[in-house]
């Protein structure tokens, strides 16, 4: 048989979808005990909240699961990629292809994507049923979506300069820590001393906790805009940092 | 036009005291079977990871096809595919989803993807496990997806880092098979072996190189012949001395112990005194194994044999 002389184009979709179909889609079928593990810390944070305040500080245990679920499935992207970089050499076989790095990076992070959906539509209902909007919603997925970028974007540049699988999944769990259990995630911006407000407030995970505080009827500790501005800033810039200085093709 | 040329390729990596590749030059052409050899750090998986875009070169150029490999990647990418050295399978998925994830992810046609996953999987005799969890197969299976996951494509030119380490010699012929296939269809194959009998076998030219230097460049046929043309190799079991043996042809010496390169008048005479003293012998063509060691010392022996 002659060669065929077509040059594949990729098709970016159809690269991204077979990415997260094989990467994501086919793990969750065939293994959904992944997703407790997604479930397992936020859930348990949002129910010691309520069983200590007696279901009062529930909205605040949802919002703190809202974030704490985002950031990790974002990290997590990390995780994955450095092992499919150094334990599977999967993405040299990307690198040496027409798949492009932020394809890549976006079919990764929407095949964890996969596995946080289960708890985000708990917890969306949650929302729902404590009288949350339509509107209210969809401006929360808009965060939960800002968020994720900005994570899974961390998440990925450490990946690249990780030694090993092992430090990569230690160095995402530890930033996983800073951002989304010790800023006020599960608690008000309020209850924290003044002279840290202003460190905590640039903190996307403080603004997207924030905005999902006020989404549950709790007020905004922060500014709406701010909150918004930071998103955006954030994963703008983290975006762009890691499309510039990542390490796709190795120095 | 060549597939491959490298032209003063230099690699020097950060932690490295000398470079992994030292001023290469080589030139493949296209259609064929190309076979890297060296050592273990001779600067093999450097120059097949710089010339697939994986990596930059300190200084000098690599083109594919035409294509600069550090100013055009993209263009250079879409018509490459490769097998890493040491990859591994994706937990939890099947052989038949490798392969499917391989040309699926380079824009592929589902039903164009499905007849070339169907067809490689047949080819490397995968049928009774295509469907099963990767991870729960032989070391030797799980081999034949990762390469499966390359040669499956349509990619012009395919690099192959070690593509038959830890295969049987069975499934090592099935893959050379895919190998031989894919040149008939036109395509370049460029890998890399410590199997000398791979590489004489399967190549249409091979180079070795040696602490990142082209030490020998051309048709196994040739490479064989640049080892002071010595035609046969004899091996005696003992009763002669190095220096005696140095009046037969070309010593080297092999795992303590002493093998002759020489020509045909060179072989008899060394055997006939042999026998005459009542030592072993034994006599063969020279092979490029031989030529391996001749050429990079007897230390590489135990390499070359890995």
């Amino acid at each position: 048989m002659a060669l065929q002389k077509v040059r594949l184009m990729p098709n970016r979709i159809r690269s991204l979808w077979a990415i997260m179909y094989y990467l994501g889609f086919i793990p969750v079928l065939r293994n959904p005990l992944f997703i407790p593990f997604v479930f397992s810390s936020p859930f348990t944070l949002l129910f010691i909240l309520f069983v200590a305040t007696g279901g009062t500080a529930l909205p605040f245990g949802i919002a703190g699961a809202l974030t704490m679920v985002t950031t990790e499935l974002g990290l997590f992207v990390g995780t994955d990629l450095a092992s499919y970089k150094i334990q599977n050499k999967f993405q040299d076989i990307v690198v040496a292809s027409p798949v492009s790095p932020l394809t890549y990076m976006f079919g990764v992070a929407l095949s964890e994507l996969l596995f946080g959906a289960p708890p985000l539509i708990v917890l969306f209902a949650l929302m729902a049923g404590r009288g949350a909007s339509v509107v209210t919603i969809l401006a929360a997925l808009g965060v939960v979506g800002l968020l994720w970028v900005t994570t899974t974007s961390i998440g990925f540049f450490f990946s690249a300069y990780s030694p090993s699988t092992q430090n990569a999944f230690i160095i995402n769990g530890f930033i996983a820590t800073l951002l989304s259990v010790l800023p006020p995630v599960y608690y008000s911006v309020s209850l924290l001393p003044a002279v840290a407000v202003p460190f905590a407030e640039v903190l996307p995970t403080t603004a997207a906790a924030s905005l999902f505080q006020g989404a549950l009827g709790l007020g905004y500790s922060i500014p709406p805009l701010f909150s918004f501005a930071v998103l955006l800033m954030a994963a703008a810039l983290l975006l762009a940092l890691v499309s510039f200085r990542m390490k796709w093709r190795e120095p | 036009m060549f597939a491959l040329q490298a032209e003063g390729l230099t690699k020097r990596y950060a932690h490295g005291k000398s470079p992994a590749l030292d001023g290469l030059t080589l030139n493949v052409s296209g259609g064929q079977i190309f076979t890297l050899l060296g050592r273990n750090g001779a600067g093999k998986t450097t120059f097949l990871r710089i010339a697939s875009t994986q990596l930059m070169p300190t200084s000098g150029s690599v083109f594919v096809l035409g294509l600069d490999c550090v100013k055009e990647p993209r263009r250079v990418r879409e018509r490459i595919a490769v097998t890493p050295q040491d990859a591994e399978t994706i937990y939890p998925l099947t052989a038949r989803d490798h392969i499917m994830l391989s040309l699926r992810m380079r824009g592929m046609e589902k039903g164009e993807a499905m007849r070339r996953t169907r067809a490689a999987i047949e080819a490397l005799e995968l049928n009774d496990v295509a469907d099963i969890n990767a991870e729960w197969l032989s070391g030797g299976m799980k081999q034949r997806v990762i390469v499966a996951m390359s040669i499956a494509t349509q990619a012009e030119v395919v690099f192959l880092d070690e593509p038959s380490i830890g295969l049987d010699p069975v499934n090592r012929r099935r893959v050379w098979d895919q190998l031989a296939l894919m040149r008939k269809e036109g395509r370049t194959v460029v890998l890399t072996t410590h199997y000398m009998d791979e590489a004489e076998i399967l190549s249409d030219t091979l180079a070795v190189v040696d602490k990142g230097r082209l030490v020998v460049q051309g048709t196994p046929q040739s490479v064989k012949g640049s080892s002071g043309g010595s035609s046969m190799r004899v091996e005696v079991g003992g009763g002669f001395s190095a220096d005696e043996l140095k009046s037969y042809g070309k010593v080297v010496a092999v795992a303590g112990k002493n093998r002759v390169l020489t020509d045909t008048e060179g072989a008899r005479n060394l055997s006939d005194a042999a026998l005459a003293r009542g030592t072993g012998v034994s006599i063969g063509p020279v092979t490029l194994d031989d030529v391996f060691v001749d050429i990079l010392g007897g230390a590489a022996e135990g390499e070359a044999d890995a």
